[in-house]
């Protein structure tokens, strides 16, 4: 059975910018959520194996979604996608057990290169 | 006279640009202020130059302003002014933090500066997801401490077509920074601009 991926960006064109820039060789039924309430509903409800997280969402930002996820022990890796840059946000979601955090514009390069450094294709 | 429309797709597209750029400038605002700044996601409007005095009037009641302007010029007729607005009940905090004395031209350099950092990075991380280049014209101030900024801020925007707002909240670990900034740009640009965001969001 294929891995189900999770994107969770409140922007429409991030959602999808993502989704396209995904290496073709990553194998996964890809599912959106609009804001951290929706990811996290979406999370205790099915088996997600990967999470693309955005950081500055409205409802319930990424920092709080990591937070649920650590609190929870839920079974799922996170990649971080994000505008924040600033190294101690890096080093807070880093923290909280995000896998990576990669840069936006999240383009194919970046995504390919996180995504085979950490055997995911 | 341009129609100003945007599809709620374009403005979903120009608004996560937004965001991008503004990330890329509040980390360089915090490494310039050596402190974390809590990014929100800012609000973005897009409003008639004309109408926008007013509203900042209003918003900023009878408090007084100081507003610090940057040209900038891209290529394909994009080009256009930004300007930041300053409240300034906490200058006096971030000048003791960046070590710049309590007097009004030590103000206005920082005021400067601020605007320097935080436009240039803002507006080439824009530039950049546009793919297109600006180059900057000197900041200048256009009104220091004034009770009747509005009416220097109508005078400028008078030159200009479309404003987009971009409210920015900027929280510092141990006290809030606000301060607005707006991009003002002639008719042309904004079909310029629309087109661009129309090829962006055709690649996806």
């Amino acid at each position: 059975m294929a891995l189900t991926a999770l994107i969770c960006d409140d922007s429409l064109l991030a959602r999808n910018q993502l989704k396209k820039s995904l290496p073709s060789v990553f194998d996964a039924d890809i599912i959106t959520a609009s804001n951290g309430v929706e990811a996290l509903s979406i999370l205790r409800a099915r088996e997600v194996g990967l999470v693309f997280l955005d950081l500055t969402m409205p409802e319930l930002d990424g920092v709080g979604v990591l937070e649920a996820i650590k609190a929870d022990a839920m079974d799922c890796l996170v990649i971080v996608v994000s505008a924040d840059i600033q190294p101690e946000m890096q080093k807070r979601v880093m923290e909280l057990g995000a896998l990576a955090f990669v840069q936006k514009p999240a383009t194919a390069d970046k995504l390919a290169d996180v995504m085979h450094k950490y055997g995911l294709i | 006279m341009t129609e100003l429309h945007f599809t709620d797709v374009q403005r979903d597209c120009l608004q996560e640009l937004v965001n991008v750029a503004m990330g890329q400038a509040s980390d360089k605002l915090a490494r310039y202020l050596g402190t974390f700044v809590h990014l929100q996601v800012p609000a973005i409007a897009l409003v008639e130059a004309a109408l926008l005095s007013q509203h900042f009037a209003s918003r900023y009641q009878q408090q007084s302003a100081t507003l610090v302007s940057l040209g900038f010029f891209g290529d394909q007729g994009l080009r256009g002014e930004t300007i930041m607005l300053y409240q300034l009940a906490n200058v006096g905090v971030i000048a003791q933090l960046l070590g710049y004395s309590d007097d009004a031209v030590s103000e206005a350099e920082m005021l400067t500066d601020i605007s320097s950092v935080l436009t240039t990075t803002f507006l080439s991380g824009l530039a950049e997801q546009l793919e297109n280049s600006f180059s900057y014209a000197a900041p200048r101030i256009l009104s220091s401490r004034d009770q009747y900024f509005a009416d220097k801020l109508a005078y400028t925007a008078e030159q200009w077509q479309l404003a987009l707002q971009v409210d920015i909240r900027y929280q510092l670990t141990d006290y809030s920074f606000n301060c607005d900034m707006i991009l003002l740009i002639p008719g042309e640009a904004v079909l310029r601009l629309r087109q661009t965001l129309d090829n962006i969001l055709a690649d996806f």
